[in-house]
């Protein structure tokens, strides 16, 4: 793995492929439409995953340059962490007044539990639905599932699906709604800023990225707060899981289906 | 080690070099205005890699990387006016567009395995990343109200 990963930067075909991708999107610019009462923002890096994802089907990019983009992302991450920092830096101080509300928000994030659960055992799903809905599968939480279920367990396959669609649509997704929803509801932008540090850099990067699109005035304080957000999801996120969404979602998973099977019985007893 | 920080820097400098073209045509910053903050950046990453692989334990880069960055730009830090200055130019959604775009061209070998999630997998997928960002966002404005801070 060492040899292959180093003289990643000798891959000229996929940092080309990349520059091309990044100035046509810039080019492009952001463009924005009215639904309802709330707006969608088309960002640059919304277009650009999605031509990287079609160039993938073409000739362009092979095989091997889809593998070296890997360690790249990280790399990448790193730098707009690094950006993240300077930011939070000079914003400390209201960082460390709003500390009570960025730690109490972690909590929400067992809003999965209550809201998704529910929703997989309507639609007939069974203990897979304890993976998917425990929390929003980034690779610790994947890792302590597998760990504890095994990789070919239904949970472990729940985790997995979700783990999937949020490599593959997260960004794009959390790009879409964060910018709408804080333009649709009441919540203040900011409180949506703590809300898009879930724990995946791009994910935060797509939804904080829209809220500042959406509020440019705020900039700086989405930013901050959704980066300081974001370091103490992926500090606590695997402990989170752990001790409160894992145990929480088995109970509540154990409540419900058991609910779902006496309504079965008595509509059973009715009809005979 | 020092194979390690050759190989970081130079990937750190094409990033650098690709973000800083976005910046100019998406944000209207000349590259040359906003070099020296791409070149802050980089040295912050750098920092922060390096103390990770010196510093015992599993954590992982990216928070010795923000440690860095928090440390280099707060107020009471001397020299911390100029760091933020020069970093104000390098645009935070110029940063994330090569990223995506990196993105987007490695998650094309997880499409099959994406196709093969049933409907009920995706519609529960949405509940899950709504029901997070919503919880959180809910209970962040509780909070901040209370404190009178919004």
């Amino acid at each position: 793995m060492s040899e292959e990963r180093k003289n990643l930067w000798k891959d000229w075909r996929l940092h080309a492929i990349v520059l091309g991708i990044v100035l046509l999107t810039e080019l492009i610019g952001t463009h924005q439409f009215q639904v309802g009462p709330g707006v969608i923002l088309l960002l640059p890096m919304l277009y650009a995953i999605i031509i990287g994802l079609a160039l993938y089907f073409t000739p362009i990019v092979k095989e091997k340059q889809s593998k070296n983009a890997e360690p790249l992302i990280v790399l990448g991450v790193t730098l707009l962490i690094a950006k993240i920092g300077v930011i939070i830096g000079p914003s400390l101080p209201q960082i460390i007044a709003a500390g009570p509300a960025l730690l109490l928000q972690e909590f929400g994030n067992l809003g999965t539990i209550f809201f998704a659960l529910p929703i997989a055992i309507f639609l007939g799903l069974k203990r897979e639905s304890i993976g998917m809905t425990h929390s929003v599968a980034r690779e610790p939480n994947v890792g302590l599932v597998m760990d504890k279920f095994g990789f070919d367990s239904p949970e472990g396959r729940g985790v997995m699906s979700i783990y999937i669609f949020g490599t593959v649509f997260g960004a794009v997704f959390m790009g879409l709604i964060a910018g709408f929803l804080a333009t649709l509801t009441p919540l203040h932008p900011l409180s949506f800023a703590m809300a898009s540090g879930i724990g995946s850099g791009s994910m935060m990067a797509a939804a904080s990225g829209s809220l500042v699109a959406a509020f440019p005035g705020m900039e700086n304080d989405i930013v901050a707060f959704a980066g300081a957000s974001n370091l103490l999801s992926l500090s606590t996120g695997l402990y989170m899981s752990i001790f409160i969404g894992l145990p929480l979602t088995e109970k509540l998973y154990n409540v419900l289906t058991r609910r779902k099977q006496k309504k079965e019985e008595m509509k059973q007893e009715k009809g005979a | 080690m020092l194979k390690n920080i050759q190989e970081w820097t130079l990937l750190l400098s094409i990033f650098g070099i690709v973000a800083l073209l976005g910046n100019w045509i998406g944000y209207n910053v000349l590259p040359l205005d906003a070099l020296l903050g791409m070149i802050v950046l980089v040295l912050i990453c750098l920092a922060g890699l390096i103390i990770q692989k010196i510093m015992p334990g599993n954590i992982p880069s990216v928070a010795y990387v923000a440690i860095v960055g928090i440390l280099v730009s707060m107020p009471w830090m001397p020299g911390s006016a100029k760091v933020v200055e020069w970093t104000t130019s390098v645009n935070l959604l110029a940063l994330a567009t090569p990223i995506l775009a990196y993105a987007g061209i490695a998650i094309g070998r997880s499409w099959t395995d994406f196709v093969k999630l049933g409907w009920r997998s995706i519609v529960v997928a949405v509940c899950v990343l709504l029901g997070t960002f919503i919880g959180s966002a809910l209970i962040a404005e509780v909070v901040l109200r209370m404190q009178g801070i919004i």
